[in-house]
């Protein structure tokens, strides 16, 4: 447990508009959003005095304080390994807060992954010194296993084999976000919501994993502020408290490459960030109301449901069937439109959107949320949050 | 003799022998063992029957009554059979390439050891002039009834090749090479290491796959860690794969496509019998022929001068103990996938063993002439080879009705070739089965085959 539970909050969310060409800078984009988190709270931004990033975000924070005319900056840190951090910065921002090492946090994503470069491309033409990290890929890149999709193909592989999942059922998670990003006048695709024959009629990416499969890169920044509960008391917004957050790493770990143990169907990592989750803030699966599961590939949707308890190993696919996890079912996920419809900002606008359902402010609102679940990279070293109405 | 001047001519002549019936030929000497377990040797035949030399496979059908020497591609050539009269005025008018695209045999009986057998020939007929990749030329069918000494029938082909210009073929002018110009192919990512690993890639430049062992518990470990992750055991060695595996997991990347890979790409994750698992690529097999489990064997790329990485590929399938049963089979099993190494020892023994004395098919010289990169595989030999992984599959007691097969790129020295098949029908006691062989042109030989299958051997 990293904080007491509901001891620290997010008091504030900014975001930029979502596009595939800002037509702006990632540090202006950066500097909007974080701008946008602080009117948001009703905090003069010159009180913030933290800034928790995570891993490939190019802004750094000496140019983001320095925009934002930030007097003194206490607590600064980067978690690494890119996706999976996201949660991260928020867990270890609420510590930062807690421990009195900072008053007011931003954790912070912003880029042009879209417009300035292509995310999707991987480590094609990646420079590779004789270090570990890279090394690493010398396992996999030589044979053609280059791009993010590429590596979370060979695990789709191995759990439709082993699980009967098919390609529908991975089309079921695209589609539910696609409903549910159609409802979202900032989704990037608003109004374009899809079937599950436009899913399997898109073309094979990598087998088995088709376009629609695929979240698109964006150009976008999301900001998130984060305090006490005593201060969040004197802020514009209900607060959303941290019951918990967590990250994890499991035996023999590699970056969307963890291909070497006993069982690749799983997301073990993920299992770490649940034990924790789960225990930090004393509610399980049946007290969720909705969760925001990091969806930059539908396959790795599927295993998350398992690793958290919400069904069992390999039943996923009839976790998630028959609208269950589209708003008016059980679980509804990523009720903005997660990664695959509302933007990919590495999981910082499933924070945002967590942050909205607790205070009822969604645009898919689901009735009652007391707490949401929020997941970071899936296949990467990541992390988790547990957001709850209640606190204080 | 002065061929006709013009096509117009050419074609009248060639449709003028159509139709026309050839004397029978009578094969100079009978059905013999030894030549029977030469063919068997070459093509990997391991059905005892044949091994014995008491009889032929019946893919041999046409090899019996070919002239019997080594004496070049006009051995043989008599103008009373109108197929060859028909060659003569296609090779006068400048058609002089030759390749063979489709055999079908029937098989009436087995041939048998001491069997002298004719051949009855009648050109069925000549196509117009036709583009082709290989060039511009005709096919010319043929159809060979074969009977034994009593004049009973043993066997029928349908046989077509086809002759052409050499030169004339689509697309196929070899890039011009310019010296000046440094014009490197793309080459794959290379892979990095440091002395943490250089072993294992050293390993590979000498076509061995090393697996790391940590001395003190034996433990394989791979990709390469730097102590054992139970004991902090620090000492390795390394153990030498044997090759084997099987597919664990795979995925065919389609989307982008990065110079340096030929696509259609498969990459797998392979688990080796050592117990570890490694990301390879599987080759031969087109993705939708992939399935967990399957038994694979390791081959190798040499990737970039300095570079050879390991690949995997459809183990070779055994042949089966016994005879498969027709209860066991049912309409869309696949048959084993099976590599084919062709190598030039196989293409030259492959025409030899079928008395093909083409020149194509053993001298390189004379096959770049006739507009061909290198010396290609004969149909004969195609045939074999397929029959051969046909029989293994099927078992000692299966009996060929036929086999029909038509050939497209042609193998080269030097390529693999993988044959792929499943059963199509099953009729009574006959079952058929499509196949293809696929090599890295292309297609090279699809078809199919009639086997009668003994049945589960109850009630009677």
């Amino acid at each position: 447990m990293w904080t007491p539970a509901r001891q620290t909050a997010i008091v504030g969310i900014g975001a930029t508009e979502f596009s595939k060409d800002s037509g702006r800078t990632p540090m202006q984009l950066a500097t909007e959003a974080c701008l946008a988190a602080c009117a948001d709270a009703g905090l003069d931004p010159h009180e913030v005095d933290g800034m928790s990033l995570f891993s490939m975000e190019r802004n750094f924070e000496i140019e983001v304080a320095r925009n934002l005319g930030i007097p003194r900056l206490r607590f600064f840190s980067m978690v690494n390994h890119g996706g999976g951090g996201g949660c991260a910065t928020v867990g270890m921002a609420a510590m930062a807060v807690h421990t009195g090492a900072a008053d007011h946090v931003l954790a912070y994503r912003a880029f042009n992954e879209r417009s300035w470069h292509r995310f999707g491309r991987g480590v094609q033409g990646h420079h590779q010194s004789p270090e570990a990290n890279d090394v690493s890929y010398s396992w996999t890149s030589p044979f053609g296993l280059l791009t993010p999709a590429q590596w979370a193909a060979v695990f789709a592989t191995r759990y439709m084999h082993e699980y009967g999942a098919t390609s529908e059922d991975f089309g079921r998670i695209a589609v539910a976000d696609r409903r549910h990003a159609a409802n979202n006048p900032a989704a990037f695709f608003h109004g374009r919501p899809i079937t599950l024959e436009d899913h399997q009629a898109s073309r094979m990416i990598s087998a088995p994993l088709r376009l629609l499969d695929c979240c698109q890169e964006s150009d976008g920044g999301v900001a998130l502020l984060i305090t006490t509960a005593d201060r969040a008391r004197d802020l514009d917004q209900p607060p959303a408290w941290i019951a918990g957050a967590a990250q994890g790493v499991a035996e023999d770990q590699w970056m969307m490459r963890s291909y070497y143990r006993e069982d690749i169907t799983g997301i073990p990592e993920m299992g770490v960030v649940a034990e924790q989750l789960w225990a930090a803030s004393g509610v399980g699966p049946s007290d969720v109301q909705a969760a925001m599961l990091y969806d930059h590939f539908t396959p790795l949707v599927l295993p998350q449901f398992e690793e958290f308890g919400f069904c069992g190993r390999g039943e996923a696919r009839d976790f998630i069937a028959d609208g269950n996890i589209e708003v008016g079912g059980g679980l509804p996920v990523n009720t903005s439109g997660g990664q695959l419809g509302e933007a990919y900002i590495h999981g910082m606008n499933g924070i945002a959107e967590a942050v909205r359902q607790v205070r009822g402010t969604s645009v898919n609102q689901v009735a009652g949320t007391t707490n949401v679940l929020v997941t970071s990279g899936s296949g990467v070293p990541t992390s988790g949050l547990l957001l709850s109405s209640e606190g204080g | 003799m002065t061929g006709p001047q013009s096509s117009a001519q050419l074609d009248a002549a060639l449709q003028a022998l159509v139709g026309r019936q050839g004397p029978v030929q009578v094969a100079a000497h009978p059905v013999a063992g030894d030549e029977i377990r030469a063919w068997c040797g070459v093509m990997g035949e391991a059905n005892a029957r044949f091994l014995a030399g008491d009889a032929a496979p019946p893919a041999t059908l046409n090899i019996w009554t070919m002239p019997d020497r080594l004496e070049g591609s006009d051995a043989g050539r008599d103008d009373a059979q109108p197929q060859h009269a028909a060659y003569g005025l296609l090779d006068a008018a400048g058609f002089t390439g030759v390749v063979a695209t489709n055999s079908d045999q029937a098989y009436e009986r087995l041939i048998l050891a001491g069997d002298v057998l004719s051949a009855q020939t009648t050109l069925a007929g000549i196509s117009a002039e036709k583009q082709t990749a290989l060039g511009t030329g005709h096919f010319v069918t043929t159809e060979v009834a074969y009977t034994d000494g009593s004049g009973a029938p043993v066997g029928r082909l349908t046989f077509r090749i086809f002759k052409f210009r050499p030169g004339t073929g689509r697309g196929r002018e070899e890039a011009p090479q310019d010296p000046g110009v440094d014009d490197e192919p793309p080459r794959r990512p290379r892979p990095r290491w440091n002395q943490d690993q250089a072993w294992h890639w050293e390993g590979l430049r000498e076509r061995e796959l090393r697996i790391q062992r940590f001395t003190d518990s034996g433990r394989l470990v791979h990709p390469p860690a730097n102590a054992d992750p139970v004991t902090h055991g620090m000492d390795h060695d390394w153990v030498v794969a044997s090759g084997r595996g099987t597919l664990y997991s795979w995925t065919a990347p389609e989307h982008p496509q990065v110079p340096g890979f030929d696509y259609p790409l498969v990459v797998g994750l392979v688990e080796l019998e050592e117990g570890v698992r490694l990301v390879s690529n599987v080759v031969g097999l087109p993705s939708d022929q992939l399935e967990i489990g399957m038994p694979l064997e390791l081959c190798w790329l040499d990737s970039h001068d300095d570079v050879t990485l390991h690949q995997f590929r459809p183990a070779q399938p055994g042949r089966r103990d016994g005879t498969l049963r027709r209860g066991e089979v049912a309409v869309g099993d696949r048959l084993p996938p099976c590599p084919v190494d062709v190598t030039r020892e196989l293409v030259v023994g492959g025409a030899t063993a079928t008395f093909d004395g083409q020149d194509v098919h053993h001298d390189p010289a004379a096959a770049r002439a006739k507009g061909l990169p290198d010396v290609i595989m004969n149909i004969l030999t195609s045939s074999g080879v397929v029959a051969r992984w046909l029989g293994d599959w099927a078992g000692n007691d299966a009996e060929f009705r036929n086999l029909r097969i038509g050939l497209g790129v042609s193998n080269h020295p030097d390529d693999v070739m993988t044959l792929t098949g499943s059963v199509e029908a099953c009729e009574g006691d006959t079952v058929t089965v499509a196949f293809a062989g696929t090599n890295s042109l292309g297609r090279h030989v699809h078809g199919a085959a009639d086997l009668v299958l003994p049945d589960d051997g109850r009630g009677g």
